[in-house]
């Protein structure tokens, strides 16, 4: 598990000067090698985070592409709710993850006094078991690396660019 | 100059000194840029080197004017850039500009290529930054010609061909200037400077050294798949950046407001912090031996090392000194310490002179590199090297 507070002078600075240090570094791989990634947010202004959207802004390119992911998001009420839909779905799918279809989304009155966390259990349970499949179908997921994809690119066009011309003039 | 070179290089921005919120004119900054280029040969240093910036806060938009400059008034010092844009400069005028400062500064020249990653800069000539590595690899391959063929007939995507062009001046003795290839963050420079068996510039001082090492690595070893000679003789330089005062406390209380407002890294990480993960080195020159001479451990021996002083707004004055500091104390000792356990077939940095020295010494033709393949009449690139003298001729053309 991935706790962002502690991370919240990193990632600024992250941001700040593109440098990451240990600490977020080891998150970044920490996701990279994942097979799945859980994500919660707390609802904020009609949408995720500040802080929870700058680790994604920071994460190396092409880190979420192909890998399942949970949306999972809390908030004072129900009428938030929506938030998973409009916020977080969006820019997952922006980054090329596969989104679960079932998101989980928790708002105060499932933690109160008067046992209403049942329906929460239970929401949690049939997103887990969504996600679990989702998770078995898209199998063993192969880690992009954008480090060795450029390369790959500059390889071809340096072999395209040396391809011997037919009009070659050359004197010494 | 044998071994290493030892060198700075400056950004060339105008910065306000955050201490009195005052920043030099233009005239101001382009003059000290002179002047430390000057200082840069009277304490030893081997290369000055400056960025090419077409907007503000950055003076120096015409490099080779200011390189003639500084060469008409120094004796030894290399002339280089940080970088040469190879991808908004047109490959003729690259071509005309580096040749004429070649013979002005008697070879004291070489060049150091980069992308440029302003965006809004590209459509200012022509150009559009969507299209930079193919621009890059396009002009780089034309430049290579214009250096080493006498007539050059040409046709490409990014533009207007050219029929019959004889580049003049022709590099001085018949040999271009060595090129570097410079790189912040992308693997794609290690790949053409691999490929062309050009020398290879990591920045170095915005990363951890787990970066430089994946960037170096993979420009040796894929200097080597291209049969340029073996990854331990392929040509890096790193950057450096530092601060010295003989106490180390002084330098640190010295340079944090220049840190802590810096343009690129100020108002982020604390001094301690970047200095903990980048090659930053804020202390006594004892420090910044030990330091530099550790870029080894991940880099292997290598052949250029350039040390960021003039930035932040720095007062002229306190560059001056950090330069007496370097090449009074540190360059010295670097320069004989680099030298224990060099291998012999480490090539050293490539100069002028010794291009023309290859060049001269005959040539063994063994096989052409793969850039030059497709052309069986360039009998300039057809070789191969082993060893480290026979290796330069590559490079030479």
């Amino acid at each position: 598990m991935i706790e962002l507070r502690p991370l919240g002078h990193a990632i600024i600075d992250a941001m700040l000067t593109g440098l990451a240090n240990a600490e977020l570094e080891f998150a970044f791989e920490t996701v990279a090698n994942a097979d799945g990634l859980i994500a919660v947010t707390p609802a904020f202004n009609v949408s995720y985070s500040g802080l929870f959207k700058s680790f994604f802004d920071v994460l190396p390119q092409e880190t979420l592409y192909d890998m399942p992911v949970l949306i999972a998001a809390t908030g004072g009420t129900e009428r938030h709710s929506l938030v998973l839909e409009h916020a977080l779905r969006p820019m997952f799918s922006y980054l090329h993850a596969i989104v679960a279809p079932t998101g989980v989304y928790a708002a105060t009155n499932d933690f109160g006094a008067h046992g209403g966390s049942v329906g929460l259990a239970e929401r949690i349970s049939k997103a887990a078991n969504d996600f679990a499949r989702l998770l078995r179908a898209c199998g063993n997921r192969t880690r992009r690396d954008a480090f060795t994809e450029d390369l790959t690119e500059m390889q071809r066009l340096l072999t395209a660019a040396s391809k011997p011309s037919e009009d070659a003039t050359v004197e010494d | 100059m044998a071994g290493m070179q030892f060198g700075i290089f400056s950004v060339g921005d105008v910065t306000p000194d955050p201490l009195t919120g005052v920043a030099p004119s233009e005239v101001e900054r382009i003059r000290a840029m002179v002047t430390i280029a000057k200082k840069a040969e009277e304490v030893g240093l081997d290369v000055f080197a400056t960025g090419e910036h077409h907007n503000p806060p950055f003076v120096p938009s015409s490099p080779t004017t200011l390189l003639g400059y500084i060469a008409g008034q120094t004796e030894r010092l290399i002339l280089s850039t940080s970088t040469t844009l190879i991808t908004t400069n047109d490959p003729v005028k690259i071509a005309e500009d580096f040749s004429m400062l070649q013979h002005l500064a008697g070879g004291r020249v070489d060049l150091m290529l980069g992308r440029g990653n302003t965006g809004p800069v590209y459509p200012w000539f022509g150009q559009d930054i969507r299209d930079a590595i193919p621009l890059t690899v396009e002009h780089y391959g034309l430049l290579r010609r214009l250096w080493r063929e006498k007539v050059v007939d040409w046709s490409g995507k990014y533009r207007t061909p050219l029929q019959g062009f004889t580049l003049a001046p022709q590099p001085l003795d018949g040999v271009p200037p060595f090129v570097w290839h410079g790189s912040i963050r992308t693997p794609e420079v290690a790949e053409i400077a691999a490929y062309y068996g050009d020398g290879f510039f990591a920045n170095h001082i915005f990363w951890p050294p787990s970066h430089t090492r994946r960037m170096v690595q993979l420009y040796r070893e894929r200097f080597e798949h291209y049969g340029h000679g073996s990854g331990d003789q392929a040509i890096v330089g790193l950057g450096g950046h530092v601060f010295m005062r003989p106490n180390s406390q002084d330098a640190v209380a010295e340079f944090r407001p220049y840190f802590d407002n810096a343009p690129v890294y100020g108002h982020g990480p604390s001094l301690e912090e970047f200095a903990a993960q980048t090659p930053l080195t804020v202390g006594s020159p004892q420090q910044v031996i030990d330091r530099t001479l550790g870029f080894r451990n991940y880099a292997g021996d290598y052949q250029r090392q350039f040390f960021l002083l003039d930035h932040a707004g720095l007062p002229l004055k306190t560059v001056l000194e950090q330069l007496d500091l370097l090449g009074e104390q540190v360059i010295p000792v670097l320069r004989k310490e680099f030298q224990v356990g060099r291998s012999q077939h480490v090539p050293d940095a490539p100069t002028h002179e010794s291009l023309v020295r290859t060049k001269t010494a005959g040539r063994n033709p063994q096989k052409s590199r793969p850039a030059d393949r497709g052309n069986s009449h360039d009998q300039v690139d057809s070789h191969q090297w082993r060893i480290a003298p026979a290796f330069l001729d590559s490079i030479v053309g």
